[in-house]
């Protein structure tokens, strides 16, 4: 007997719910398939909605539409989020047998590795995969996550070169690690932090060449600032280079073993002793070097008051023209065209309206606090966080608060200690 | 005596191109210059004819010694030859020497020529009996003092005093002094393709994560900020925004 | 018997003064050797005195009486008591003629008393010019006794006859002994001065203005002056000429401010320490009784003839040398002509020539002027970035033109740059054929000079005069009178002769000749601020006026305005010098502004653009003049 068939139960039934538009599934359909997420098909296929995915393109709607069409937005939207991120997490890739190595020196300033040194890996791993190379991240003792970040191999190095300053026995430390692993090339960082230093005594103890200060790298090509920044030098990638900061972007995608090899035994003469890191009166670095100044303006009046606030907070105090006119603070506190031209991280701009010249002086600053009564003043439309307020009522307030939070923390500290 | 070796070079200037002392080897020789009762030999490898060599002359100096080497060879073996046979305690040079590869190598290479210490990135210095005291300048204002042996090469860093000014009439009066010198030519920075350089587009760091509108932003944000304005607010919530966007900066520590 | 002991008295005091001038002679004649024509300058002496000087003191009409009174009495008494000794010449006659030369010396000294001891204006130095009404008085008054008696055929008895004379006596002994060590001083040095002149075309009988700047010799031994004796004769001689009468610190602006200079003191400095014998002997400036540099204590300075002038603890301290702007309102004040801003680049030409001594930021500029030719350290392509969309013809690409627009370092600045506009906008309008130099302009070299870097200055003005010289164009116009002192007085003396127009002159012609046509009246009142270099520099105080009159503005006059104006503090390189006052020199010129009640200031000079504007509070806007011209023309 044959059985009827209903048509139309058929079509119900394979009918997907949850989309604007009547969507079917023809084919096989597993059981409980209507329960599955509209953006994954019942084979676990993943489904396209492009009218979601237009909609989670939109950034804004007024005053004109902005859409946002990298993928990286829609990946979570197309495709089912915590599928994608296990599918990730599962495809470590392993290299067995590289061609040749490439080592990342990971510079590590204060023991943790920083977005320099994962940069610095992303770079290494572009060379290693040109070729099927491998990755060897040169780091210290009790670092993790870098097969995140792209590398292969952890060499790691005795834990106390991170804490010490021993530049003679770090170099020999990368040295007896470059003789052993005769790597292709050698990638340090180019930093203030050791990295650049290390570089150099490495590159000099092999007689080799250094191509200093990387700041575009492709597999056949790698180019440098030259001649005072006015000359761009290009080449082939040498053996031994230093990245600069932010050049490369960071590894993303693969995740890759990290696995331990051993450290290579070195010894080194230590020339350079009595190392003592100097107590530094935030207020005495010079403008020019500090990353957070609090600045005054004409809308401070307590002078005393200024002082400790910038002392609570630790910052360096600036002033601008007319303040270290005044007399209030010397000349060498003065920011502006006619004075300092800083590039702190921070500037608390503290009563002070901005005035061009002084502007000027703060065009390279990354954040800008401002407080000032005026909401039309210039810097308060340059300011990242703007408080229009009188800056002199403000400051008893702000004074009492960093007290009182530095004495919340000093108690948690003690706790738990 | 203290024997002090400066070793200078010739800068240029980012805006004109043209040649002036490098603003960190003119560092160098102000740090030689402080130390009491230093005997002072500054030399520089290139042209003698080079007018911009009296600059260096303009701030005190009697005489500075130029090894004579044609433009693109490698200075190193000149400049370590001369060292040697000169035996200073102490080598003061710019941390990045200018108008060559502007690697910032001559320092080490001459202390590995040498055999010497070499301490980078120094603000100041003290010399004492056979050891020199040295301040080193850190990334954010931070200092750190370290002692070394002599011979020591000295890097010095932009955060050393101001060099002084140099005065038109002593660098009238100083003599170059001329030594005729070997030098291989360069073969490296000829494999190297050189053009001018043209600004590249900043890599934001901001390029993963975070809503599309975060992500447009980072990418469109201007210097002309786009932050957050409190108008108005009472004395106490003003300073709590003001702590908590300095701690979200990273500003003000929280451990 | 009383008659032959006045004139030997008076002989025997000529003679001692005599001699001790020539002893002070030798001061200033162990300075440097200078081409001076005696000839000419004693030919030109008395219409120098009766003209220059006297327009000078005239500008006090008080002054000006008391001393034709008192000098002319006194130089008239002179040769009639010498007369006396001849005794065939006493006579009714020669005592009349001397009781009257010494009745109208007895009137002005009754008024140098009033001055001096009623008025008593604080600039005056006391010391032993306080004794100066006492000694007048004493010689015209007593001799003047005398001489009646003599006339009348000698009534009183012979002791106090005889005591009259000693008074008297003791009044010309001050006098005429005070020739060499002052206070009259100047009646001697004053005279020679006029004769052996540094700078004679500054008289009416030459040019009558003659401010420029005198060119180093790069090549000589030692660059600038060091010591007293550094200087050249003839300016060590108009130094000893000060009278100390104070106008100049009057005048000056950092004094004003407060700022550690008075004018007045800095050439007695010059004088105590010429004082000294040459070989090497200290003297301080104790007993200097006048008014201090601010904010400095008197007694603590030292120096000698042989000996560096300036220095923490010399003579002249660095920061009042580097706190002069240049403005020229001592020199303009000065009834002895002396030339103070030139003592000042002299000495600190050697300061930056010989030492590298420039303080502050300055030294930074000056490097930045030698390897960019600008004093920012910028690119020059940059010079006419603000006005991309303008177009501006370069004389390079044009070949020729008829007017040449300089248009300075302003251009680099933000504010200079929209008063630019304005002005290329009103000559765009008047169909002006110009164009501009583009990145062949280089800083016309002025703030390096007056910083006394004189080899950066020459060899930017070498450079510069080489470029202009390989275009064909009518004149040059700027709207930067530094720029235009320079290029008119300055580049001369290195071969670069053209005629230089300031801005404000231009357009003051545009607007007469019809080439701009203006609406009408457009109201609201303005008062003008003259800029040194364009007013006591080059004399031009009309023209700015008469635009501003023809643009239908009420024109308020400051209380210091024209030749007398004072200085926006932004002269000299004082802006990067930086030397620290009680008040900044612009506000203390705002608040001459703000007196007059006036809705604007009007400026014609980046300079004074840029100072007056960063003066913070209430005060008139700021406005130069090619802008308010803009805003008037139809």
């Amino acid at each position: 007997m044959r059985t009827r068939r209903d048509p139309r139960a058929e079509r119900q039934a394979k009918l997907v719910p949850g989309t604007a538009r009547p969507r079917f599934l023809v084919g096989a359909a597993p059981a409980g398939f209507a329960n599955a997420g509209a953006a994954t098909g019942p084979t676990g296929r993943p489904r396209r909605d492009p009218r979601a995915s237009r909609a989670a393109a939109v950034v804004r709607t007024a005053p004109r539409l902005r859409l946002d069409w990298t993928n990286k937005g829609q990946a979570s939207l197309a495709i089912g989020t915590a599928q994608a991120a296990a599918a990730v997490k599962a495809a470590v890739r392993v290299i067995e047998e590289p061609a040749f190595l490439v080592l990342a020196v990971l510079d590590q300033p204060g023991g943790a590795p920083s977005d320099h040194d994962r940069q610095l890996i992303a770079g290494a791993r572009l060379l290693a995969d040109a070729g099927g190379g491998a990755v060897v991240a040169v780091t210290v003792e009790g670092v993790s996550g870098l097969g995140e970040a792209g590398a292969d191999r952890l060499l790691a190095l005795p834990a106390d070169l991170a804490e010490g300053y021993e530049p003679e026995r770090h170099a020999a430390a990368v040295l007896a690690a470059i003789e052993t692993l005769k790597p292709r090339h050698v990638l340090f960082a180019e930093s203030a932090d050791g990295g650049a230093d290390l570089a150099r005594r490495v590159a000099a103890a092999l007689g080799e060449r250094l191509f200093a200060g990387v700041e575009a790298l492709s597999p056949d090509r790698a180019s440098r600032r030259a001649r005072g920044g006015a000359a761009e030098m290009a080449r082939a990638p040498a053996r031994l280079m230093s990245v600069a900061a932010d050049a490369l972007p960071p590894h993303e995608g693969t995740v890759h073993e990290a696995r331990t090899i051993p450290a290579p035994a070195f010894e080194a003469e230590r020339r350079i002793g009595a190392v003592r890191p100097l107590a530094v009166d935030p207020d005495l670095i010079p403008l020019t070097e500090t990353d957070f100044i609090l600045s005054a303006g004409n809308g401070v009046t307590d002078w005393e008051g200024f002082a400790e606030l910038a002392r609570v907070l630790g910052a360096t105090r600036g002033g601008s023209r007319v303040v270290c006119d005044e007399g209030h603070l010397p000349r060498e506190r003065q920011v502006g065209a006619s004075g300092s031209l800083v590039r702190a991280g921070c500037y608390v701009a503290y009563g002070i309206a901005g005035a061009p010249q002084h502007l000027q002086g703060i065009t390279e600053v990354k954040r800008v606090v401002a407080i000032n009564t005026d909401l039309h003043a210039e810097m308060i439309k340059r300011a990242d966080l703007a408080i229009v307020a009188d800056a002199q009522e403000v400051m008893p307030a702000l004074i009492r608060h960093a007290l009182e939070r530095r004495a919340e923390r000093q108690g948690k500290e003690r706790r738990n200690a | 005596m203290l024997k002090v070796a400066v070793l200078l070079s010739i800068g240029r200037h980012p805006a004109s191109g043209r040649p002036r002392r490098a603003p960190l080897d003119a560092r160098a020789l102000e740090l030689a210059l402080r130390l009491p009762g230093a005997e002072i030999h500054a030399v520089h490898a290139g042209d003698p004819a080079e007018p911009v060599l009296r600059d260096y002359l303009g701030m005190g100096l009697d005489r500075l010694t130029v090894l004579e080497i044609p433009a693109g060879s490698d200075p190193v073996p000149a400049l370590v030859a001369h060292l040697k046979a000169l035996s200073p305690d102490l080598i003061l040079a710019g941390r990045c020497a200018e108008g060559g590869e502007d690697s910032g190598m001559l320092p080490y290479l001459v202390a590995q020529g040498l055999g010497a210490a070499l301490l980078p990135d120094v603000a100041d210095l003290s010399a004492g009996e056979g050891t020199a005291t040295l301040t080193q300048a850190l990334p954010r204002g931070r200092r750190r003092q370290a002692e070394a042996r002599f011979p020591l090469v000295v890097s010095v860093h932009p955060a050393a005093p101001e060099p002084r000014q140099s005065a038109f009439a002593r660098a009238r009066r100083g003599l170059v002094e001329a030594v005729a010198a070997s030098a291989p030519q360069d073969g490296f920075i000829g494999e190297c393709e050189i053009r001018p350089w043209r600004p590249r587009p900043k890599r934001l760091r901001l390029a993963a994560g975070g809503s599309a509108l975060e992500r447009l932003k980072a990418a469109t944000e201007t210097k002309s900020g786009q932050g957050q304005v409190l108008v108005r607010p009472t004395a106490d919530e003003a300073a709590r925004a003001i702590y908590e966007y300095l701690v979200e900066q990273r500003v003000i520590g929280t451990s | 018997m009383i008659a032959t002991a006045l004139s030997s008295l008076i002989l025997a005091t000529l003679a001692a003064g005599a001699v001790l001038a020539l002893q002070h002679a030798r001061r200033w004649r162990a300075g440097q050797p200078a081409g001076v024509d005696i000839v000419a300058g004693l030919k030109a002496l008395p219409g120098r005195y009766l003209v220059d000087v006297h327009h000078v003191v005239a500008r006090k009409s008080f002054n000006a009486r008391f001393h034709a009174l008192t000098a002319g009495g006194f130089l008239a008494s002179l040769p009639l008591l010498v007369l006396a000794a001849v005794p065939a010449l006493r006579g009714w006659l020669l005592w009349g003629l001397l009781a009257l030369a010494l009745a109208v010396m007895l009137g002005g000294a009754l008024m140098v008393g009033y001055r001096r001891r009623v008025e008593k204006p604080a600039e005056l130095s006391q010391g032993r010019f306080k004794r100066l009404p006492y000694a007048l008085l004493a010689y015209a008054a007593a001799f003047l006794v005398v001489a009646l008696d003599q006339l009348a055929g000698g009534v009183l008895p012979w002791p106090l006859a005889l005591a009259f004379v000693l008074a008297g006596a003791w009044g010309g002994a001050e006098l005429i002994l005070g020739v060499g060590r002052g206070p009259l001083k100047h009646a001697l040095n004053g005279a020679l001065h006029l004769v052996a002149h540094p700078r004679p075309a500054r008289f009416h009988d030459r040019a009558g203005r003659d401010t420029g700047l005198r060119p180093a010799d790069l090549e000589a031994p030692k660059l600038g002056s060091e010591r007293p004796l550094d200087f050249a004769w003839n300016r060590l001689l108009g130094f000893d000429a000060c009278v100390q009468c104070g106008r100049c610190e009057v005048a000056c602006p950092a004094y004003a401010a407060d700022l550690p200079l008075n004018p007045k003191k800095l050439i007695q400095d010059l004088v105590t320490a010429m004082d000294t014998a040459a070989d090497g002997e200290r003297r301080t400036d104790a007993s200097y009784a006048g008014h201090n540099h601010p904010g400095r204590p008197i007694g603590l300075a030292q120096g000698g003839a042989a000996l560096p002038l300036v220095g923490p603890g010399a003579m002249i301290h660095p920061d009042t040398l580097w706190a002069c702007t240049t403005c020229r309102a001592c020199v303009q004040e000065c009834p002895m002509m002396i030339e103070h801003v030139d003592a000042v680049i002299d000495l600190r030409r050697f300061q930056t020539l010989e030492l590298g001594a420039t303080p502050a930021k300055a030294a930074a500029v000056l490097e930045e002027l030698r390897v960019t030719d600008n004093p920012g350290g910028k690119p020059l392509a940059r010079r006419t970035d603000w006005a991309v969309d303008l177009n501006l013809p370069l004389l390079a690409e044009k070949g020729q033109c008829d007017v040449l627009l300089w248009l300075g370092d302003g251009a680099f600045d933000l504010r200079v740059q929209r008063s630019l506009r304005a002005l290329v906008g009103l000559m765009r309008r008047a169909g002006i054929d110009f164009a501009v130099l583009g990145e062949e302009e280089l800083d016309s070299g002025d703030v390096a000079r007056r910083l006394g870097d004189e080899a950066t200055f020459q060899d930017l003005a070498r450079r510069n005069i080489a470029t202009l010289s390989r275009y064909r164009f009518g004149r040059i116009v700027t709207a930067d009178p530094h720029a235009l002192h320079v290029i008119r007085n300055e580049y001369p003396s290195f071969g670069g002769h053209w005629t230089v127009t300031h801005h404000t002159a231009f357009l003051l012609e545009l607007v007469e000749s019809g080439k701009l046509t203006l609406k009408g009246p457009t109201g609201g009142s303005v008062t003008y601020h003259d800029p040194c270099y364009l007013g006591r520099y080059n004399g031009e105080i009309e023209a700015p006026r008469r635009l501003l009159d023809a643009i239908g503005l009420q024109r308020v006059e400051m209380e210091r305005s024209g030749l007398r104006s004072s200085c926006c503090g932004g002269g000299g390189g004082a802006p990067l010098t930086d030397v620290a006052g009680k008040r900044r020199i612009p506000d203390v010129r705002m608040d001459h502004a703000r007196a007059t009640g006036a809705e604007r200031v009007a400026v014609a000079c980046p300079t004074c653009t840029l100072m007056l504007e960063g003066v913070v509070g209430q005060r008139p806007a700021v406005a130069e003049i090619s802008e308010l011209v803009l805003e008037a023309v139809a």
